[in-house]
């Protein structure tokens, strides 16, 4: 073997193993909540810790898994979620490529106003959003939830979008154009493929915030049937007086994984199309 | 332009299929209960309810962060509840919002009689009951019968110290509690005959006595460990490192499932002032919004007129080791021989109701830092409760 | 040849609904709470409210004393470690992940995804009491194994800052590195390769090539965090300043500071205000930022 390879494989070794010290690292806690969602003690603490518990048991699990009514949060998330991206992307992308590409009076005033909007602590807005949703009577109603989830997330959904597109260059557009293709058609076919990074991006944002989001889901929804997983799980922490924290840390790691599932799938189209020669020559 | 049509058809599809879960609720006997209790008692009150008053449809639902979403909706017919389960302590501040109806016109003379006189104290606010106590829990002094035997057991609170000082060390502990939560430093403020605040919203109206308090609670502060939330506490008492602490019946059982040898007994006196460490109460009770008052005043008639009855009572002692408010349930012979519901009862008489008016919300945030600053930051005592005494008025001022 | 008008309007039309969402969900909000700041809504008026002009304001002056400064300038420090460390970390990270021949990568981002995958206050709850916790946390635990004392993690200001920094990088990191990821991914490898050509090291490709690349794209999400990182409340509060599980620590930030001397109070219009109030101190600072940005 020369030296140079050599060399490269100790840098690759070298490389593998800081990643896998860092992942186990950056993994305690979820190792901590792992260890107790196996243990058959119902406590969050213990003297004696060890990352194998020692009254190993699947019983968490299984209360989680068979005991709630977890397919129905589940169920209930999965709709909030997918009809939240879905609008996210439907309105955050038209908007996103007029920003980009076309100039008009009022443009880059909207723009700084969307981001100075972020500078608001919204602590109160509570109140604000039920005023708005009770006319249209959507209090309980899960297309108001969202409604709301996608109003949040659009001022990050059109920005992150927009950003993408202005680094795609305009050439490919402008024939494209030039041989009669409409707007649509440009977007569609030409842009949006060259931009599934971003995409992709804002769409896992908005589906971790639909995912996790329990403080509108639990004040604007009523009814156990409609909880999400983030309101179940939210039910099922163990305060003071009840509640079992080895079952709410196993709910709480099952309810995390779909999430990771989806983001490990997602991430070959993580890559740019743009290194697939779209601009050169 | 028709992928633009299709893709339209499918939102509206999806606004339609999403948009019907409004319900409709309109019959007049038919109530909706919020709560955010555990399944036990809610399921024990299910039970009793259905056999007292079949007529009704009673819906219980859960709903978590409650005060919250009755600030939103407490005038909303269409999306509040008709009655809730709660704590006593908000009644000031639900009353003030103009969201209660009061209680009294919808029962009997006399259906009170025999409730234990702190829950009535504690579910009335300017003189009008706002509440329909159903029971109540307080702390107890609990010790590990392993470790501590009868003969220790404290009945001064000199000889609590004096039991901490020969049994802490090398991990272990005499005696352990939540010292700096203001929940439960309120004991030791009460034993000392202060108070937190008083009817009128004054805050820490006699102020040596706080500070007497505070002066020689810390002596016993210095013995135990410098957390003080409810997982540390917990821990230690159920793994056997300390020898008693004051909680809540809501220890009980996991102490049991811990193999713990559990006794319970009264709390201590102070030698100095001749008074026990009295604890806080919270009373849980019904509510009832006032537009149910108006709409369904005979459902609600009927309700509560069932609640009163002593089986109710002694269903949720069998069934959740609840402290019933109706003094009656005590007499019941299954409930006289469970040991932590009697405890609670001798506590009732001694135990002071967290107080309910509005100007309370803020003094937790207020005795907490007071405690943090003194307890865990070792700050001088007399400066801290300025400081604190300062605050609360600042911030009980800026509720108006 | 394009017509200006119907670009403009072409371009309103297209945006409409992304702004018409906006508008209600975000700038209604902002309004609304900007009204209730003028009226009287509290405890004692909470759905009778009237108008009372600027009163709440007058008090609410009060509210910024010598505590809020020094909650004002833990916050500003608080955001410029943070986001320092962020970047710098993510870059790096990112950098070595994109080493060609990595073929765990995939996984390894995966994993280091997992802070962000898990709701947040589960999170922070984690830390507290299964790391930071002086009794039984994890931490003290390894230091009694290796025969060191104890350390009372969140008890003391600065201590507490550290600890508050360790998790909301924890928790703020795999964002930005699935973002600076994107970004890279969208720079053209051909400029690297005439780089290397003409010589250039890795230093000097990173300084001029990517950096300059990735900048624009990485623009609105750092823009965000910012934003975020100077509103942070759930990290400082849960973690040192719930009532009732105190840590005795001083730190808060400029949320946490209003949270314990105005909106603890319930007084709507009074919270409303300060909470205008701090909004327009941001305003402020971004406006000035960005004024030295077109200046430049």
């Amino acid at each position: 073997m020369t030296k140079k390879r050599l060399l490269e494989k100790m840098e690759l070794t070298a490389l593998n193993l800081f990643f896998t010290l860092l992942c186990f690292v950056t993994l305690i806690p979820i190792l901590y909540a792992l260890s107790v969602s196996l243990n058959g003690q119902n406590s969050l603490l213990s003297s004696s810790f060890s990352f194998f518990p020692s009254s190993f048991t699947l019983e968490n699990y299984k209360q989680v898994l068979f005991g709630e009514n977890i397919l129905t949060w589940f169920q209930n998330t999965v709709l909030l979620a997918a009809v939240t991206v879905f609008l996210s992307l439907l309105f955050a992308v038209p908007a996103a490529y007029c920003f980009s590409r076309r100039r008009f009076t009022g443009r880059k005033f909207i723009l700084k106003c969307l981001v100075l909007l972020n500078s608001f602590p919204a602590i109160l807005s509570m109140f604000a959003i039920y005023r708005l949703l009770r006319p249209f009577g959507l209090v309980n109603n899960r297309f108001g939830l969202i409604l709301v989830y996608t109003g949040t997330m659009a001022v990050f959904s059109l920005w992150n979008t927009k950003g993408y597109f202005d680094t795609i260059p305009t050439e490919i557009e402008e024939a494209a154009r030039m041989d009669g293709a409409s707007d649509i058609q440009v977007v569609w076919r030409i842009v949006l493929p060259l931009a599934k990074p971003s995409i992709i991006t804002t769409a896992l944002q908005v589906l971790i915030y639909v995912w996790n989001e329990y403080i509108y889901a639990t004040t604007f929804l009523t009814g156990e049937g409609k909880y999400t997983l983030a309101a179940g799980l939210n039910s099922l922490q163990a305060t003071e007086m009840t509640g079992s924290w080895p079952v709410f840390a196993a709910a709480s790691i099952t309810v995390s994984l779909p999430v990771l599932v989806i983001f490990f799938l997602c991430q070959k189209y993580m890559t740019s199309g743009l290194t697939a020669g779209g601009v050169k020559g | 332009m028709k992928r633009l049509v299709s893709v339209l058809l499918m939102i509206g599809l999806l606004m339609g299929l999403t948009a019907c879960g409004v319900s409709q609720k309109e019959t007049a006997n038919q109530l909706t209960i919020w709560h955010d209790k555990e399944d036990a008692v809610i399921a024990a009150l299910e039970q009793a309810l259905k056999q007292a008053v079949p007529e009704l449809e009673i819906v219980f639902e859960k709903k978590t962060s409650l005060t919250d979403s009755l600030k939103l909706v407490g005038n909303d017919p269409s999306a509040a509840p008709d009655l809730f389960i709660f704590a006593h302590d908000k009644i000031g501040v639900f009353a003030e919002m103009g969201i209660l109806a009061p209680i009294q016109p919808f029962l009997e003379d006399g259906a009170l009689d025999q409730f234990l006189p702190m829950t009535i104290q504690a579910a009335s606010y300017k003189g009008t009951l706002y509440q329909l106590p159903l029971y109540f829990e307080t702390l107890l002094f609990m010790y590990n019968r392993r470790y501590m035997t009868e003969a220790d057991v404290p009945e001064t609170t000199e000889a609590l110290l004096a039991y901490m000082e020969e049994n802490t060390g090398r991990g272990r502990y005499g005696f352990v509690e939540q010292h700096s939560t203001a929940y439960y430093s309120a004991a030791w403020i009460h034993g000392f005959g202060g108070s937190i605040i008083d009817e009128n919203g004054t805050p820490f109206p006699d102020e040596q006595a706080v500070m007497d308090a505070l002066n020689y609670h810390a002596r016993f502060v210095a013995l135990m460990p410098g957390e003080t939330e409810y997982s540390t506490v917990n821990t230690l008492f159920l793994e056997g490192k300390a020898d008693s602490t004051i909680g809540g019946p809501w220890m009980v059982p996991s102490a049991r499932a811990a193999n713990i040898d559990l006794g319970i007994a009264p709390m201590p006196t102070i030698e100095a002032t001749g008074k026990a460490l009295a604890p806080f109460s919270g009373v849980q009770g019904i509510h009832v919004l006032k537009f149910a008052a108006e709409k369904k005043a005979d459902a609600v008639k009927k309700l509560l007129s069932a609640l009163t009855a002593p089986e109710i009572g002694i269903d949720l002692a069998l069934a959740s080791g609840c402290a019933p408010a109706n003094e009656e349930c005590y007499t019941d012979e299954r409930v006289a021989g469970d040991e932590l519901v009697q405890a609670m009862r001798t506590t009732a008489q001694i135990a002071v109701p967290m107080p309910n008016i509005p100007e309370m919300d803020v003094m937790w945030t207020v005795v907490s830092n007071l405690l943090t600053n003194v307890n865990l930051s070792h700050k001088d005592v007399a400066e801290s409760f300025v400081a604190a005494k300062v605050q609360a008025e600042q911030l009980i001022g800026a509720m108006k | 040849m394009r017509n200006r008008k119907t670009d403009a309007r072409k371009a309103y039309l297209w945006s409409s609904p992304s702004l018409l969402l906006i508008g209600l969900m975000v700038v209604f909000p902002i309004v609304y709470t900007a009204y209730i700041s003028l009226t009287n809504m509290n405890v004692y008026h909470w759905f009778d409210f009237t108008i009372v002009g600027l009163d709440n304001y007058i008090r609410a002056l009060f509210v910024f004393d010598s505590g809020f400064l020094s909650a004002l300038l833990a916050t500003v420090l608080w955001t410029v470690v943070n986001m320092a460390l962020q970047l710098v970390i993510a870059f790096t990270l990112v950098s070595l992940l994109n080493v060609p021949k990595l073929r765990l990568r995939r996984l390894y981002k995966t994993l280091l995804m997992f802070p962000w995958a898990m709701p947040g206050y589960v999170s922070i709850l984690l830390w507290k009491t299964g790391m930071f916790n002086t009794q039984f946390g994890l931490l003290n635990q390894w230091l009694t194994k290796l025969g060191l004392e104890t350390v009372r993690w969140l008890s003391s200001s600065v201590s507490a800052f550290l600890c508050c920094t360790v998790v909301n990088l924890w928790l703020a990191l795999p964002f930005m590195i699935m973002i600076m990821d994107g970004a890279m991914q969208s720079i053209d490898r051909s400029y690297f390769e005439s780089a290397i050509l003409d010589g250039a090291s890795w230093l000097e490709r990173t300084r001029y090539i990517t950096i300059p690349a990735i900048s624009p794209i990485i623009a609105p999400a750092v823009i965000i965090t910012v934003f975020t990182t100077f509103k942070q409340f759930d990290v400082v509060y849960l973690l040192t300043q719930q009532a009732g599980a105190k840590t005795g620590s001083g730190f808060h930030t400029i949320l946490t500071y209003a949270y314990e001397n105005a909106f603890i109070t319930n007084n709507y219009g009074y919270s409303s205000a300060i909470s205008i109030i701090i909004f327009l101190l941001l305003l402020v600072f971004s406006a000035r930022y960005q004024m030295r940005e077109e200046n430049r």
